[in-house]
């Protein structure tokens, strides 16, 4: 298929939608939204996938610009539905629709029954549309679309269980947040504006390009560029200080937290700053600012991950902290790394979210991991779905974690190697998150799965239709397993990701691997090679050797602490009791935000509103301009008697000094 | 329009409006009686108008007389009227007194 | 086209007469249902008579289209004037489609005192649409103020609980500044030898100096500053559309409001480049007061109503912010054209949507209510979606008024506005979206909770779907294909803006230079291409060459 017909790629999804829409309408339809969902967002798949095999692949692959409509036009302003194709973007919408319809296929068994059913499905496909627009926008203006969009959908769905009063404030949160980060993003767009003269993202990275290769004057609005762009990323892709809205975004139905709050939309900072990596180069600040604070997110995420007892409030963290790697990749120069991780990432937590929809599933809503063990007997699938899943977030070679995570740490080491000790500084806190990331990983597994069985219902009836249903299935009370179809299946595909997906694209494809392929001719290449060595090895086998290493001590302590000795982890508990206590209430993060920013906002908003009605309305203009003329009018009241002959006086003193007036003037005297 | 008056003329017919519109005004400003009061203006009104036919005459200027043709008019339906309130007036107080009216004051 | 230009006064007289008839003393006027149809049918016959200029209108011709004169008071060389541009004719084309919406959203609000409501309603149309069409200042001025007495008496009859402060304060608020306005109109016809016509009126105070100016400039805005509202002077509008009834609120926020920021566009611009760009900073900085300031106090708002009121202060700073902008490419000026018709769509409809509460209610209040969405589905996701294209959501209309013009405040020369305007500016986005998500947050999600229901809870009724479709397509079309409009615009827009922009110190040192070099160079050429009209005729005389200088006795009749 030619390249051209991409242009129709996110219009498939956005079909979908408005059908789903139709659906919501009447009852009798609304089991079809399920099924339009997973077709439209599977043909989106299949038409990148036949483009990406087609004839003209080359041309997609090495960024050509397809022109679809007209949008905001003003004299030479110009921001139109138009794309930019390149191995970046095709790796982009192989994740985005490829998890996503495995996702959505998994949804219509997960969401079945439920009353919002084909609501579920609308947003999902909205979803798919905005993320689309976003991977593919040629102008930033159009990337900032589906930026929002994104956003959009993840609040529609973040408050799809719209009665919970914390699943409303949840949504209000991450659309807030993210607007902060979006303002950062807009007058980024408006500095690119003024600087390069356009909004097209291809004839920006080519002008930063041709300043970098050619050397040429860069000025201070260039180098303001990527801290605003900055801020946009670091909302979107929860990192600190704009974290907190994800974690409590988790209040969502589980394929949501899945496909957009883990595997995609999350994900679309890195993808901004890779997609505008040059841009980024022209401030010697930028890239490191990223990557610190890309590694500082983290490291926090990953020790409030540490205690959290809430089943997806691990994942949540984890994802926060995953996706810290990512803008550790990016921010080291290592694209290919921070791409490669965003790409296996989808796989492995997307997979760790479903298999957790799962156990809360068989679990009719249950989340606290305390409540929880010994599942694996009732649950045998899942089980060992979620311990692939594991494998590869605690980075255990050869698992597809491992492999990017290794690329990045190893990209930013070598860096460190080579006389810039900051990055060395990152590359061994992000070893020591690693440790980190396969303690929480496996507590979570062996709390959940290992042990003696014991578990507890929630009370979540949102699903009563479908319950009964497995009730009559299963024959008995208690956590059985999902079925095969269509849940179980797209878990597996997953699961093959999770094993393999790594190993495939970094050794099969390509004389570098598949991913450095795609990379290589996007606008996120980069012309810098790291290689370092240490004690006397290559970096590549210290890195091996290492990652094992560490998720051997991870792994063994998650298990001696929750399946072997149980106990040992209570007095553990008592011991470090403050420590704790602070990392279970995510370091006060957001009580000091609700005290420093909200409430005074709140408070300010209080204040105005009185000015508003006292001072401005009451005193200005009731007092100033209402009693005023009043009390002219009580001076001059008492002259209006009544007695038509004081009246007559005073028409009669007036004409007499009329008249005397003009006898003087007259006469001259 | 025939001859022109002479000055003493004018100033006869002057006297004569001035003393007229005098007599109103007093007559206006000292009773009561809201009919003697409207008969009051009408006087001060006939004064003017005496003046202005004066200076017409002097002038040889007939707007001067035509205006008092105007005037006299409007006076009248100005009458028609204003008697007409009168015996409303009267009817609702009894009275013609215009002291009564003075709760219209604003 | 000579032979169209009946359209345009057809467009005031259809509404006015029709709204006349209907005080005839006639018995089918008797019958509540019968003047409401008659009402309709007027209105719409409007809105086609309306479409019917819009497809007369040459979009590549001439600025001013269809124009037409009439005598009023010929000796005093009082008269008619009237022609549209692009401009006005987007907001005829607003006017007239929503108020086919406001007769139909009425049915069952009103039902006593119908006929004077719906003459009142016609009335105030065909002031509306006058308003714009006018080419000629008192003819402009007289619809400007004419607009006040049906709204008064909407409010005033018609509203809820304090209705008769509310429209005592709204009439007294905006004709004090109106007159104002009178003022300074009077003021510069007195220098164009009493000829009212508007280009005569232009070129008569262009030649004014600064001083003058600044005094016309602070005169004019007075007026149309309290129509907006600019903030300070805003608190008349919450008051009144809180007491207001639904039409008087979606014809306040959708169309009278748009009046001041029109009037800034088409008289106080054009008028007084000199002064504009000596107080562009200072009404900058109200916008961005009124922008930030009012979005918070939205948040406090429990009357919904009340929010939405204030939300539209706050809106509306970024159209006038982008009026001021002045930028090289018009951007500002583009946006906040499309500014204002956006926010009449979206504003409006957000007014038609909490009547409909209110209706169902009796109460606006957010305390009393919460968790909508599961009794009133389908009147929740209208809500949804006008609160969306409020907030400024990508893909629906209000993002691209309030991305041009927060663009082009940031693209400003530094003289004028400039980019620390734009993102203190910003800031609203935020709070937009905290205030508005807030409200949805509090009435359409959470745990359901009704207020006492007058009789059964319903869903929306196929009338009041069809009251809300139409805004909420065009809020679609709008966003997703905003050149439409855009495109329509360049001319028109340059024509206004550009006298002000010439006296930008960039522009006229560049003009200095110009008269070796040749004149249609780099970027002014663009301006100028694009102006070329009238207005260059005032920029080539020498006073303009710098900000206050003595005023040369040839140039002026005085």
């Amino acid at each position: 298929m030619a390249v051209e017909t991409l242009k129709f790629l996110p219009w498939i999804p956005l079909l979908g939608a408005v059908l789903c829409a139709i659906c919501c309408t009447s009852p009798a339809l609304r089991r079809l939204a399920g099924a339009i969902c997973v077709l439209s967002v599977a043909s989106a798949l299949a038409l990148a996938l036949g483009v990406y095999f087609g004839p003209q692949s080359q041309a997609a692959l090495s960024g050509t610009t397809v022109h679809a409509l007209r949008w905001i036009d003003v004299h030479s302003f110009s921001a139109g539905f138009s794309y930019y194709i390149d191995g970046l973007t095709m790796i982009m919408l192989f994740v985005v629709t490829g998890i996503g319809a495995l996702i959505a296929l998994y949804a219509t068994g997960y969401m079945k029954g439920d009353r919002g059913y084909a609501r579920f499905f609308f947003g999902v496909c909205l979803f798919i549309f905005a993320m689309t627009t976003l991977v593919m926008a040629d102008s930033l203006v159009l990337l900032y679309l589906g930026w929002e969009g994104v956003g959009l959908c993840s609040y529609l769905l973040i408050g799809y269980y719209y009665d919970k009063p914390f699943a409303v404030e949840a949504a209000k949160k991450a659309f807030i947040v993210n607007r902060i980060g979006d303002l950062g993003f807009a007058l980024g767009i408006f500095l690119t504006w003024t600087t390069f003269d356009t909004v097209s993202l291809h004839e920006a990275i080519e002008k930063a390009r041709h300043i970098l290769e050619h050397g040429g004057e860069i000025t201070t609005a260039m180098q303001c560029i990527p801290f605003l762009l900055m801020a946009g990323a670091f909302g979107k892709s929860a990192q600190f200080p704009l974290y907190v809205w994800l974690p409590d975004a988790m209040a969502g139905p589980t394929p949501v937290s899945a496909l957009i709050h883990a595997a995609t939309m999350v994900t679309s900072g890195v993808f901004m700053i890779a997609r505008l990596i040059p841009i980024f180069e022209l401030s010697t600040y930028a890239l490191p600012v990223v990557a610190i604070i890309g590694t500082f997110t983290a490291l926090l995420a990953a020790t409030i991950a540490l205690t959290n007892n809430d089943l997806k409030g691990v994942f949540a963290y984890s994802t926060v902290s995953q996706l810290g790697y990512m803008f550790l990749g990016v921010g080291v120069l290592s694209t290919t790394g921070g791409i490669f991780h965003l790409f296996t990432h989808a796989f492995f937590k997307a997979l760790l979210f479903l298999t957790a929809g799962s156990v809360m599933h068989a679990l009719a809503g249950q989340l606290d991991i305390r409540t929880m063990g010994g599942l694996r007997k009732r649950m045998p699938v899942t089980c060992w779905l979620m311990f692939a899943g594991c494998l590869a977030l605690a980075g255990v070679p050869p698992f597809s974690g491992f492999v990017s995570k290794d690329m990045i740490l190893h990209d930013a080491l070598a860096r460190g190697l080579h006389g810039e000790p900051l990055f060395f500084v990152l590359a061994i806190a992000g070893l020591f998150t690693a440790l980190l990331t396969a303690y929480y990983t496996f507590r979570l597994w062996f709390r959940v799965f290992m042990g003696p069985e014991r578990f507890e219902m929630g009370e979540e009836h949102g699903h009563d239709e479908h319950a009964a249903h497995d009730e009559h299935a299963s024959g008995g009370h208690g956590p059985h397993e999902m079925p095969w179809w269509p849940m179980n299946l797209p878990l597996v595909v997953l699961a093959i990701g999770a094993i393999a997906a790594g190993i495939l694209a970094e050794y099969v494809g390509g004389e570098h691997g598949w991913m450095h392929t795609m990379i290589e001719h996007s606008t996120a290449s980069v012309e810098h090679e790291f290689h370092g060595e240490l004690f006397g090895l290559s970096l590549h086998s210290v890195m091996v050797v290492l990652s094992l290493l560490i998720a051997a001590l991870g792994i063994g302590t998650a298990a001696y602490l929750h399946w072997l000795r149980r106990d040992a982890a209570g007095v553990l508990e008592q011991k470090f009791a403050p420590l704790v206590k602070l990392l279970v209430n995510k370091y006060y993060v957001d009580e000091l935000y609700d005290l420093a920013i909200v409430r005074p906002l709140r408070g300010c908003g209080k204040f105005f509103n009185l000015i508003d009605d006292y001072l401005i309305q009451g005193f200005l203009v009731q007092i100033v301009g209402g009693w005023g003329p009043r009390l002219v009018g009580y001076v001059l009241k008492p002259s209006q008697s009544g007695r038509l002959q004081s009246y007559g006086v005073g028409m009669a003193v007036g004409v007499v000094i009329v008249m005397v007036i003009l006898i003087f003037k007259l006469t001259g005297n | 329009m025939g001859e022109p008056i002479n000055d003493v003329a004018l100033a006869h017919f002057l006297l004569t409006g001035g003393l007229l519109f005098v007599l109103g005004m007093i007559g206006f400003l000292i009773r009561r009686n809201l009919i003697i009061m409207f008969l009051c203006t009408e006087l001060m009104f006939q004064g003017v108008a005496v003046t202005l036919v004066a200076f017409s005459k002097f002038h040889l200027d007939v707007s001067g007389q035509t205006f008092v043709i105007f005037v006299l008019t409007i006076a009248a339906a100005e009458a028609a009227l204003a008697l007409g309130l009168v015996v409303l007036l009267f009817r609702s107080k009894h009275t013609l007194d215009a002291e009564a009216w003075g709760e219209l004051n604003g | 086209m000579p032979t169209q230009s009946f359209i345009l006064p057809l467009l005031v007289l259809v509404p006015l007469i029709a709204g006349l008839v209907m005080l005839l003393p006639l018995p089918m006027f008797n019958d509540r249902r019968n003047i409401f149809h008659w009402a309709l049918l007027a209105t719409l016959a409007t809105f086609a008579l309306s479409l019917k200029m819009a497809f007369a209108f040459d979009f590549h011709g001439p600025t001013f289209q269809l124009r037409g004169l009439t005598p009023w008071v010929s000796q005093f060389g009082l008269q008619f004037g009237w022609g549209v541009d692009a401009i006005s004719l987007w907001l005829i084309l607003l006017t007239t489609f929503l108020m086919p919406i406001v007769v139909l959203s009425s049915l069952t609000a009103i039902t006593e005192r119908s006929r004077e409501y719906y003459f009142w309603l016609l009335l105030i149309q065909a002031a509306m649409t006058g308003t714009f069409i006018a080419t000629d200042i008192i003819f402009f001025y007289i619809c400007f103020e004419f607009t006040l007495v049906p709204l008064y008496f909407l409010i005033g009859v018609f509203g809820s609980g304090d209705r008769l402060r509310a429209a005592a304060v709204f009439f007294i608020y905006t004709f004090t500044g109106s007159m104002l306005t009178f003022a300074a109109v009077l003021y510069v016809a007195y220098h164009a030898g009493w000829n009212f016509d508007i280009e005569a009126m232009y070129g008569a105070a262009r030649s004014l100096s600064g001083t003058e100016q600044a005094w016309v400039f602070l005169a004019l805005m007075a007026g149309f500053a309290v129509k907006v509202p600019i903030w300070p002077l805003h608190t008349w509008l919450p008051l009144a559309h809180t007491e207001a009834p639904t039409a008087g609120s979606v014809i306040l926020a959708g169309v009278l409001l748009k009046l001041g920021t029109y009037g800034i566009l088409r008289f106080v611009l054009p008028m007084c480049p000199l002064a504009v760009l000596e107080y562009a900073p200072c009404v900058g900085i109200m916008a961005v007061c009124g922008i930030i300031l009012t979005a918070l106090i939205c948040w406090v708002q429990t009357d919904i109503k009340r929010l939405i009121a204030y939300s539209s202060v706050s809106h509306l700073g970024f159209c006038v912010l982008g009026l001021f902008a002045l930028d090289r490419l018009d951007i500002g000026a583009h946006g906040a054209v499309m500014y204002m018709v956006n926010h009449g769509l979206s504003t409006g409809a957000l007014f038609l949507c909490v009547g409909m509460i209110y209706e169902r209610f009796h109460t606006r209040d957010m305390e009393e209510m919460s968790g909508l969405g599961r009794s009133l589905p389908v009147w929740s996701s209208f809500m949804v979606f006008f609160v969306l294209a409020s907030v400024g959501l990508p893909g629906l209309n209000g993002f691209v008024g309030e991305f041009l013009t927060l663009l082009g405040a940031f693209c400003s020369p530094p003289e004028v506005l400039g980019m620390v305007y734009a993102a203190v500016a910003g800031l609203g986005l935020i709070f937009g979206a905290i205030y508005l998500l807030y409200m949805v947050g509090r009435v359409i999600f959470g745990p359901t909770k009704l207020p006492h229901v007058h009789g059964k809870l319903n869903d929306l009724s196929g009338r009041e779907i069809v009251v809300l479709a139409p805004i909420a397509l065009a809020c679609l079309v709008l966003g997703l294909a905003p050149n439409l409009m855009l495109d329509t615009l360049d001319n028109s827009v340059a024509q206004l803006t550009g006298p002000a922009k010439s006296q930008l110190p960039a522009a006229v040192v560049q003009k200095e230079e110009g008269t070796e070099a040749p004149r249609h160079q780099g970027t002014e050429g663009l301006v100028a291409d694009a102006i070329g009209g009238p207005w260059s005729l005032g920029a080539s005389v020498p006073w303009c060459l710098c900000l206050d200088p003595p005023v040369p006795s040839s140039e002026v009749s005085r």
